[in-house]
């Protein structure tokens, strides 16, 4: 994720990552997860002490399965790839029918976050209306905050999401959306507001040269997920309940710290209702 | 160019040696900072290749694709990471000249012209740091299996390739400067040495004004070096200055006779003359010895006729008494002077102008012998000068300036070798008499100056002491 980038120095291998665990034995299953950095960024630190953290509390030797689009870890996941992905809420939905949520992340108290519409700090820009012409950045095509609120909105506001702006990039990353918006390689964008918000502690530098100037509604924070037909499966129930233990030990209380997470917890579909209407609202277009 | 003539010899080398150092350091200089300006431009050049290289390799698929971030955040990290700092920017357009991305976007924004970017922009073949700014624009095609995707402009820091470059170049400067003075030192030093004979014969030649002393034999150099024959031949020539100088010091001490053998036909005129009669008045007391009046009338004139002997003779011997020195003038010496001329301009049957008004005291600051030498050699030259039944004046009168005394004629003038040898500082011509040099020298060792003039009725000559001068004498 975008969060701290202390000790970031170049991907590490998931494999790399769980090997650095100092207990991890040799009949310690592994379990993959997939995750992107759309949402999660490369922070070994982050992974490894999540990984010992979810070990800890499992027994699995966890394997981060990172690729560069949720539709690629979204791929993993539904063949079977990965055990569990950590996904958005867009993709979740968009496969709901074959995907469960295995847990949501609660931040500030509730499984909750919102999308942000960000500008250069100097720009005049007050709504998304002024913003027309311009370059404008998302995160990914299949994220809800960084993709689907922006263009939503356009569509409630009858305009067209494909001429609206004079040029679109997708940047794999909410923090390189911020990045761009921040440099003036495009005008605007839309990004996580978690990942704003944790970005304006963790590197205020960044996001002082962007300006929020917009802010969805609430809607079901990015979910962990499995197959539905996995769901009983023990190794997939001990992960889920290991996801929930986290505030319990120490190192799941560091790695839910780096998070910024209070906890994980159960989530119903209903969180991700808000997201089920913009849906709506952008296949209505096709 | 005459200024560089009065700077001494030794010097003189010094600087040519100097100057030619100088000129080494310049042509030297010239070489290195050519050399060096060529090498940082291959070095540029290398690291330009390998930016655009590197680019190419890294951005291809991005360009190809169009994708932005990919481009942009590509070129971040390649500036954060670029050869200290050296790439400070870069932008990248499509194949149609759009820019895609910059890593100053502000700059050069997504979708700008490319062509705005890279107007003067050089290409990898004319990328040169000679005159270049701190600054430099490149600009590349951008290649991806081998076909062109897109454009690549970038922009150079060489500051301090720049700055490294001024910097040998001050050091250059420096260390020449200081080569070159250290060598003039050295140089210096060297001529001196080899110089020291022409400055021991030039020392020798200025020691006393006027007489010049051969190099004593202990001095002279040993073999037959140039100097050798030099110092030599110079002693030679001392040699004979001096026989000459003797020989003129002998000639002017004889003019004083000469002057003398001048005066004495007419000093026998003089004696002659009255003789006649005198021999007359003894005969006619003998003859009438018993008539008291005529012995009485005959003895007054023999009285007249023996007094006037008598003053000729002392005039005459007071002009040649040997020893006159440090007596002072007086207004008798003018006295003197008159009897003296008296018998030449009788013969000539000449007009005498005298005109004395100055004091005793005034005349007095002047040496007695000194004087009426000067006087009467410019007298008797007046005297010829006028011709018979001419015009000589004297004239002497106390000027502010100091003691002004005037000898005039109506002759036609001195002639160019008379005029040659009163004058200060002209060689003597050969041949003629020394009277007139000899008044040139006596003027000039009392500090006094002879002026020459001309007007409608004859020639003045002026001579002057001035006043402290004269205090002094």
């Amino acid at each position: 994720m975008t969060l701290p980038r202390r000790n970031l120095t170049a991907m590490l291998a998931v494999t790399a990552a769980a090997a650095c665990l100092p207990i991890a034995g040799r009949a310690a299953r592994s379990f993959r997860l997939g995750i992107t950095p759309v949402f999660l960024d490369n922070d070994a630190n982050l992974l490894e002490k999540l990984g010992r953290a979810l070990f800890e509390a499992s027994g699995f030797r966890v394997e981060f399965e990172q690729r560069r689009t949720y539709e690629e870890v979204t791929g993993l996941l539904l063949q079977g790839s990965v055990d569990v992905a950590w996904l958005c809420g867009y993709p979740y939905l968009q496969h709901q029918d074959v995907l469960s949520l295995l847990a949501v992340p609660v931040w500030q108290g509730r499984p909750l976050y919102q999308s942000y519409l960000i500008v250069g700090d100097e720009d005049s820009a007050t709504r998304l209306n002024d913003l027309e012409g311009g370059v404008h950045a998302f995160s990914d095509p299949d994220s809800n905050s960084g993709y689907l609120m922006t263009t939503s909105d356009l569509i409630r506001n009858g305009r067209q999401p494909a001429s609206f702006f004079s040029r679109a990039i997708f940047t794999y990353g909410h923090r390189n959306v911020v990045r761009a918006v921040a440099s003036g390689l495009v005008r605007s964008g839309s990004v996580d507001g978690y990942v704003w918000e944790v970005l304006a502690a963790e590197e205020p530098a960044l996001t002082q040269r962007t300006k929020v100037i917009g802010k969805s509604e609430w809607v079901g924070f990015p979910p962990f997920c499995a197959r539905k037909d996995r769901m009983q499966e023990p190794h997939i129930l001990t992960f889920q309940q290991a996801l929930f233990a986290l505030g319990s030990r120490d190192s799941g209380r560091k790695a839910l710290e780096l998070l910024r997470f209070d906890k994980l917890m159960q989530g119903e579909p209903a969180l991700f209702d808000g997201i089920a209407e913009r849906m709506r609202d952008l296949d209505a277009l096709r | 160019m005459s200024q560089f003539f009065r700077i001494p010899l030794t010097a003189r080398v010094t600087l040519v040696l100097a100057g030619l150092m100088v000129l080494l350091g310049v042509i030297a200089s010239q070489q290195i900072l050519t050399i060096l300006n060529r090498v940082q431009t291959e070095r540029i050049r290398e690291l330009a290749t390998a930016h655009v290289e590197a680019l190419s390799v890294a951005l291809g698929p991005s360009v190809l694709r169009n994708d932005v971030w990919e481009v942009y955040d590509t070129l971040e990290r390649a500036a954060r990471a670029s050869d200290k700092g050296r790439i400070a920017f870069t932008a990248v357009s499509d194949a149609s000249g759009l820019v895609l991305a910059a890593t100053d976007p502000r700059r050069a924004p997504v979708g700008s012209d490319y062509a705005a970017l890279a107007g003067q922009a050089h290409t990898l073949d004319t990328l040169s740091l000679r005159g270049a700014q701190p600054v430099l624009q490149l600009k590349a095609p951008l290649a991806f299996q081998d076909r062109l995707v897109g454009h690549i402009v970038s922009e150079l820091d060489v500051g301090d390739l720049l700055a490294e470059r001024s910097h040998i170049g001050y050091l250059l400067v420096f260390w020449n400067a200081l080569a070159t003075a250290g060598l003039a030192l050295v140089g210096l030093f060297a001529t001196r040495k080899i110089m020291a004979p022409f400055a021991l014969l030039a020392e020798r030649m200025s020691r006393s004004v006027g007489a010049p002393e051969p190099i004593p034999s202990e001095d002279l150099p040993r073999g037959e070096t140039e100097f050798a024959r030099l110092a030599s031949t110079y002693n030679a020539m001392v040699a004979a200055v001096r026989e000459k100088a003797e020989a003129e010091r002998r000639l002017a001490s004889r003019e004083r006779f000469v002057s003398l053998g001048r005066l004495s036909s007419s000093l026998a005129h003089e004696i002659n003359n009255p003789l006649g009669g005198l021999l007359n008045a003894t005969d006619t007391i003998r003859k009438y010895a018993d008539n008291p009046n005529v012995v009485r009338s005959s003895a007054e004139l023999l009285e007249r006729g023996l007094k006037h002997l008598r003053d000729v003779v002392r005039v005459t011997l007071e002009q040649n008494r040997i020893d006159r020195s440090g007596v002072p003038a007086s207004l008798t010496d003018f006295e003197d002077l008159q009897l003296l001329i008296g018998p030449e301009v009788r013969r000539r049957a000449q007009e005498l102008a005298w005109d004395i008004q100055i004091s005793e005291a005034a005349v007095a600051r002047l040496p007695s012998s000194q004087i009426r030498q000067i006087l009467l050699n410019l007298l008797l030259n007046a005297s010829a000068a006028a011709g018979e039944s001419g015009q000589v004046a004297l004239g002497a009168v106390e000027a502010q300036d100091g003691l002004r005394f005037k000898i005039s004629d109506s002759g036609p003038g001195l002639s160019p070798a008379a005029r040659q040898r009163l004058l200060p500082r002209q060689p003597v011509p050969l041949g003629g008499g020394v009277g007139l040099r000899l008044v040139h020298d006596l003027v000039q060792d009392l500090k006094g100056h002879i002026i020459l003039s001309r007007n409608d009725t004859g020639n003045l000559l002026e001579v002057l002491f001035p006043q402290e001068q004269t205090d002094e004498g």
